[in-house]
C-alpha cells in the first residue's frame, strides 16, 4: 500500500508540474485587471507594460481611413519584431484596452480583429519584444456612425 | 464558433468567428439599467489537437465587435491537424469550435 501511495503521489505531482509548462496561456484579465478599466491609452499601456515610453517603429497598423460602421471596424496589425506580448488600444471608447495577445513561439504576429469605436479616434498597437523593449504603431481613423452608443 | 484554417507555404492562417452579443457596460446600462449586465468574451484560446500546443491566446474587452471575427497566423502544424478554439465570457459562459487545417 505504501508503495502504491507513493507512486500515485509522484505521478500526480509530475502531471501537475507538466501541465503549466505546456499551457503557457496568460489571461491578462486575471493577471492585469487594471488594464481593462484604464480610461486613457497611456494609463492602459502603463498598466499593461509598466511604462508608456515606446519606440514608434516596427509595428504596422492597417485600417480604413473612414469607417462607415463603428460597430465593426476591421483592424489589421503585424510586426516582424520577435514579440512576447501584443496589445491593441483605442481612445474613442470609455475604456482604452481592446485586446491583448500572449505570443507563443510558433505564432506569427500578424493579426486582424473587428472592433467597436464610439467615435473617431486613434488605434494604437503596442508590442513588447523579447528584448524587453516596447514598440508601437498607431493609426487615426474617422468613424461616421458610432458603434458603442455612447 | 466557426473556425477556418488554411495551410500555405508552412503558415497556417485561421479565420474565426464567435457568436456573441459583446455588450458593453454602456449598452447594458441603456438596455437594462444596470451596467453589471454587460457581457462580453474575455478570453479566447486556440490549441492544436495533435500536440496540445497553444497557438492563440487572446484576452479581450467589450470593444470587439458583436459576433467578432478575427484572424491569426502560426506555423509548425501539418495539414489535417485540427485547431481547437475556446472562449469564455464575463458571466462564465463558454463556447468552442474547431477547424481542420486544409491546404495543398
Amino acid at each position: 500500500m505504501q508503495r502504491r501511495k507513493f507512486l500515485s503521489f509522484t505521478l500526480g505531482a509530475v502531471a501537475l508540474a507538466v501541465v503549466p509548462a505546456s499551457v503557457r496561456a496568460e489571461n491578462f484579465r486575471v493577471t492585469k485587471p487594471t488594464v481593462w478599466t484604464a480610461h486613457t491609452v497611456d494609463d492602459a499601456i502603463v498598466a499593461m507594460f509598466g511604462s508608456s515610453e515606446t519606440i514608434k517603429d516596427g509595428v504596422k497598423v492597417k485600417t480604413q481611413d473612414v469607417a462607415s460602421n463603428g460597430g465593426a471596424i476591421p483592424i489589421e496589425f503585424s510586426t516582424k519584431i520577435p514579440a512576447k506580448t501584443v496589445a491593441l488600444f483605442q481612445d474613442a471608447n470609455p475604456e482604452a484596452a481592446v485586446c491583448a495577445y500572449s505570443v507563443g513561439k510558433n505564432d506569427i504576429t500578424d493579426y486582424s480583429v473587428k472592433i467597436k469605436m464610439a467615435k473617431s479616434g486613434t488605434v494604437t498597437v503596442v508590442v513588447e519584444g523579447l528584448d524587453g523593449k516596447l514598440y508601437s504603431g498607431s493609426k487615426s481613423l474617422e468613424v461616421a456612425l458610432g458603434g458603442c452608443e455612447g | 464558433m466557426k473556425v477556418k484554417a488554411k495551410l500555405k507555404n508552412g503558415v497556417i492562417s485561421v479565420k474565426a468567428m464567435a457568436k456573441h452579443e459583446m455588450s458593453t457596460y454602456n449598452q447594458a446600462e441603456k438596455k437594462t439599467g444596470n451596467r453589471e449586465n454587460a457581457n462580453f468574451i474575455t478570453h479566447i484560446t486556440a490549441t492544436l489537437k495533435s500536440s496540445g500546443e497553444t497557438v492563440l491566446d487572446m484576452s479581450t474587452s467589450q470593444f470587439l465587435s458583436k459576433n467578432p471575427i478575427f484572424k491569426f497566423k502560426f506555423k509548425g502544424a501539418e495539414k489535417g491537424d485540427v485547431v481547437l478554439m475556446n472562449w469564455i465570457d464575463r458571466k462564465g459562459g463558454t463556447g468552442k469550435g474547431k477547424g481542420k487545417i486544409k491546404g495543398k
